[in-house]
């Protein structure tokens, strides 16, 4: 027994139009502090229905940390959302779920967000979710990331309730998309469809769902760096990353994200620039766990990148993103890298990420992983 | 072969713990006693508890009893039918799974657990090393 959860999903050019036909009174709509200075928000405020009551909360930062992320809940609550409408990427998704959640039940904390908690949630709103880059999937997933200030880790919080009742996936939002966002979301994407595809907790649709985005993903990628604006380019790698986020949140991640996490939190480096210095080495590490899934999805993967393993292919795609293939080349020092390790390597042991993964794995795999991402040497 | 649950199976399953590297890694860090819960169902017709005082990879304690208060209140109580329990020493259940689907239930911090995932698993792991008759 188990579940496939997804929101429902309004895709294509013209899909953000689909909000006016949402019954929203209220709108408690979360964005970050780059987009608030863009037109997007304004465009997701416009999309409302007619004569409903808009609030931008829009000072959420990069990977914010829970103080941040609450900051303007007692505002929220007085206004009264019927609907809370993320629009920006996985960290403002994350804010988005994480605000939803403790407006509903102020009684609880963040850390009661798990699947194991009955949250009862949806009592008096809503959540839409409207991502402006592609790659985290966190439109689609029922998974959070929290930071917590001067501890150096995100904790993973997970629940069924928080996956939002509906998605828009909108190619004229990304089109603006920065290169280097572009890259890292995408590099993000790439490390969902891997790591769902290899998962212990794999299953029919997820690995459906991972099989299309390999292909939406990989193949298009570089057509979108090399033509940011091009639409019809966007909108493939866009559904291709929503649908690696109803893989992964439908199997869960693997070790490429327990190494990320650890890394990201510690050093700063931004999540898809911290999972792409991973992917191919946590590939090569489960191998011989599951080598028939990985050369399929490697089959998927176009002619001109593809190595004879999947963990090559990969290799070769994120450099020709221009994504950084080391620790070293990321920016981190290596005394900084080496005075770190024992913490990085504990924080990974205590992600999710441990028990899916493809193989099992302990301290000392870890320790290698972390060390062979550090010093890789750019081929 | 030890019949579960009972005293002999309980010693057998803290031997298997206590010399279980993976999960001994994975603990390293873990203070805190559980309760595994047997609840009675169609096949086993009474509840059943085993204490477990879990110390930084190590089992210090473990004891089996039919009356739940003879034990100390546990930091974590891990709890399903007979059933399920069979099913899960049989490896037809992954345990995290099967709290997911409500096979099993778990009562504790929830933020402390949620770090040892690994931990969690490779003890259920270790119910599959006791030779174990039903």
């Amino acid at each position: 027994m188990w579940f496939f959860r997804s929101p429902e999903i309004v895709f294509g050019e013209d899909s953000l139009s689909y909000v006016s036909s949402l019954e929203i009174r209220k709108a408690a709509l979360i964005t970050d502090r780059n987009l608030l200075g863009t037109d997007l928000p304004e465009q997701v405020r416009r999309a409302l229905p007619q004569g409903a009551e808009s609030i931008v909360i829009g000072d959420i930062s990069e990977e914010p940390p829970l103080s941040e992320m609450t900051a303007h809940l007692d505002q929220i609550r007085k206004f009264e959302p019927d609907w809370f409408v993320g629009v920006g990427g996985g960290s403002v998704m994350d804010t988005a779920k994480i605000l939803f959640c403790l407006y509903e039940r102020p009684d609880l904390s963040v850390y009661d967000i798990t699947p194991l908690v009955k949250l009862g949630l949806r009592k008096k709103c809503r959540l839409l979710a409207v991502p402006t880059t592609s790659g985290t999937g966190s439109e689609c997933t029922w998974a959070a990331v929290l930071s917590i200030e001067g501890e150096h880790r995100k904790h993973e919080l997970a629940s069924p309730e928080i996956l939002p009742d509906c998605a828009i996936l909108d190619p004229a939002l990304v089109t603006t998309l920065p290169l280097e966002q572009t890259r890292n979301t995408a590099s993000d994407a790439l490390a969902h469809t891997v790591e769902a595809y290899g998962s212990a907790w794999r299953n029919p649709f997820s690995d459906a769902f991972a099989e299309k985005s390999m292909e939406l993903v990989s193949q298009n990628i570089m057509g979108v760096i090399k033509d940011s604006g091009n639409v019809e380019l966007r909108n493939r790698v866009h559904m291709g990353a929503s649908m690696a986020g109803l893989a992964f949140s439908n199997s869960q991640i693997g070790l490429v994200h327990a190494l990320g996490h650890a890394f990201g939190a510690r050093f700063k480096t931004p999540h898809g620039k911290a999972v792409a210095l991973f992917l191919p080495h946590v590939v090569e590490f489960n191998y011989d766990a599951c080598p028939e899934r990985y050369d399929k999805l490697n089959r998927i993967v176009p002619a001109e990148y593809r190595g004879v393993r999947l963990s090559d292919s990969l290799e070769n795609i994120l450099k020709a993103m221009g994504q950084a293939r080391s620790g070293k080349e990321a920016g981190i020092g290596e005394s900084e890298f080496l005075s770190n390790l024992d913490s990085l390597v504990s924080m990974a042991s205590e992600s999710t990420g441990m028990v899916t993964n493809p193989k099992d794995s302990g301290s000392a795999d870890l320790r290698n992983l972390f060390v062979q991402a550090y010093e890789a040497e750019a081929s | 072969m030890v019949k579960f649950p009972s005293e002999e199976w309980v010693k057998e399953y803290m031997a298997k713990l206590n010399s279980n590297a993976v999960y001994e890694d994975a603990a390293k860090n873990w203070e805190g006693a559980m309760t595994f819960v047997v609840h009675k169902d169609a096949a086993f017709d009474r509840d059943a508890f085993i204490y477990l005082d879990l110390y930084h990879g190590k089992c210090r304690d473990a004891r089996f009893s039919l009356t739940e208060s003879d034990f100390p209140v546990p930091e974590y109580k891990y709890s399903g039918p007979y059933t399920n329990w069979r099913r899960l020493i049989n490896k037809e259940i992954d345990p995290i799974q099967g709290l997911l689907t409500g096979k099993f239930k778990l009562q504790g911090s929830m933020m402390k657990v949620m770090r040892f995932t690994k931990a969690a698993k490779e003890m259920v792991n270790t119910t599959a090393m006791v030779q174990t008759e039903f």
